[in-house]
């Protein structure tokens, strides 16, 4: 009976499954979806998804917002060599009608203002500290209410009006356009977001995996990419 | 047959204590005692026990003044709608914590129905420890709601008409015969409400956000940790597991516990607790 339990539920997580897995970074939601829309997706944070990854999730791909998880796991051998496909850049996003008046990264510098950013150890958090010192401006630092495990948070506080400012990927700003502003970085600032992408070792849909591979470093992919505001390596 | 069947029953039991303890357990065997000490004792962890205490005590102090009496009113008169009125009181409970989130912000955020006049007056509330308190006391006041009304309606009409019989006034009659007949479900009530308060996390993520020493309260270390130190994580869960089993046998424990200790022993007291 346990056992019919078991199976019972090992049913409804859909590991049994026959789609392709993609464990993928929350930025790559819309582009992802748009690509291969029968594909069985989980979006989470890049550092959420190397962990369920150790503790032996089973997915087919991983892509993530930066090169350091898959480079992790790719020396402890829980997934083959990652790939650069993509790149992101930085802005800084403000709710539509602006009520903090901020043009510039230096105006975070100002008392009461409500700043949201990506937590240490989340990729965006860490573009976001060595952005800040690039450009000088580690004093922004003191102005942060909140640190968010994954980008949609800081989109939805800033959309929502409730912080004045966030810093978040480019492609970030596209799906929540009316709500928000972005802002330019200064060009100081060359800190860009590798996105990397490898094949899980021991893959169960290992084609499909490829497949998937191919389709994002193909002419189709790359246009997909490239409509969603990612850069191209 | 009937053999067969209690051979039935008690493998469903097993089953069932299996699934529900085996996760539990799994955590403690995940790290071994030495270290979840240890971890305790690490910058996150301590600052995010004071968030949450801190937190938790201003919560509680809003629910059990407020809550009292108005459960007093709700639990010994009788009047149209209130049954409308213990309904609308325990919607809380059932709330998705993401949409009490989004209902706390739909008032006290920046652009909400009262943000608006609290941000005039210099005051924001998102964001800010003030929504961590205002996002605990949300889901955790129903649970003490809930139990004092049942332990006013549960004193005996008789002993308060009694009391106002022989000259003690509304109040006194509330703080020395209603209070303590109903002690015992109000210290429950206290109790559940409090664990159910240290283990809000999705209210309080949307709402206060989560910043170290600030808003992050024990249930966001463990998520913000997750993905960063597993050891700490796993170290917090485990000390909410223990306070969540402290708190479970007090309430437990309490009913009984207060028969004896509760400082009326006035004779109506004694027959009311039966």
């Amino acid at each position: 009976m346990l056992l019919a339990v078991m199976l019972l539920a090992a049913g409804c997580g859909g590991s049994g499954s026959g789609k392709l897995t993609v464990f993928a970074a929350s930025s790559l939601t819309e582009v992802f979806q748009q690509l291969a829309p029968g594909t069985r997706f989980e979006f989470a944070g890049s550092d959420t998804l190397a962990t369920q990854l150790r503790d032996g999730a089973r997915a087919d791909l991983y892509a993530a917002a930066s090169t350091k998880y898959p480079g992790e796991l790719y020396a402890e051998g829980l997934v083959e060599k990652p790939v650069v496909f993509a790149t992101n850049r930085l802005v800084l996003i403000v709710p539509a009608d602006d009520p903090a008046g901020i043009s510039s990264v230096s105006d975070l510098r100002r008392p009461g203002i409500r700043l949201v950013i990506g937590a240490e150890g989340v990729p965006v958090g860490d573009y976001t500290r060595k952005a800040l010192e690039q450009l000088g401006e580690t004093g922004a630092l003191a102005r942060v209410v909140s640190e968010e495990q994954d980008v949609k948070g800081i989109v939805s506080k800033v959309a929502l009006g409730e912080a004045d400012a966030g810093f978040v990927y480019a492609t970030d700003v596209r799906p929540v356009a009316g709500e928000i502003q972005a802002i330019e970085l200064p060009a100081a600032v060359q800190t860009r977001a590798l996105y990397s992408v490898a094949v899980v070792t021991g893959a169960e849909h290992r084609q499909g995996a490829e497949r998937f591979l191919r389709l994002l470093r193909s002419e189709r992919g790359r246009a997909a990419l490239r409509d969603a505001g990612f850069g191209l390596p | 047959m009937r053999r067969l069947f209690d051979l039935g029953l008690a493998l469903a039991l097993g089953i069932a204590l299996a699934f529900l303890l085996l996760p539990i357990l799994a955590l403690f065997l995940r790290v071994s005692p030495g270290t979840l000490f240890a971890q305790l004792g690490s910058g996150v962890a301590r600052d995010a026990l004071w968030v949450s205490v801190k937190t938790g005590l201003i919560a509680h102090a809003f629910v059990v003044g407020l809550g009292t009496p108005a459960a007093y009113l709700l639990g010994t008169r009788r009047f149209r709608g209130r049954q409308l009125l213990l309904t609308a009181i325990e919607l809380p409970l059932v709330l998705p914590p993401a949409v009490a989130g989004i209902a706390l912000i739909a008032v006290f955020g920046r652009r909400g129905l009262l943000g608006g006049t609290l941000e005039a007056a210099g005051v924001t509330v998102s964001l800010t420890q003030a929504a961590v308190v205002l996002a605990v006391a949300f889901v955790a006041s129903p649970f003490y709601l809930r139990q004092a009304v049942e332990a006013f309606a549960a004193v005996d009409r008789t002993l308060l008409d009694a009391s106002r019989t022989l000259g003690a006034g509304s109040f006194r009659t509330f703080r020395r015969v209603a209070l303590p007949l109903a002690a015992g479900g109000l210290g429950a009530g206290s109790v559940l409400a409090w664990a159910r308060g240290t283990g809000e996390f999705g209210a309080t993520i949307m709402f206060a956000g989560s910043l170290r020493g600030q808003t992050q309260t024990l249930p966001l270390a463990i998520y913000a940790q997750l993905d960063q130190d597993q050891t700490v994580a796993i170290a917090i869960g485990a000390l909410l597991v223990l306070v969540s089993l402290v708190v479970l046998l007090s309430v437990k424990l309490l009913p009984s516990w207060t028969r004896f200790s509760s400082g009326w022993p006035t004779p109506f007291a004694r027959s009311a607790s039966r």
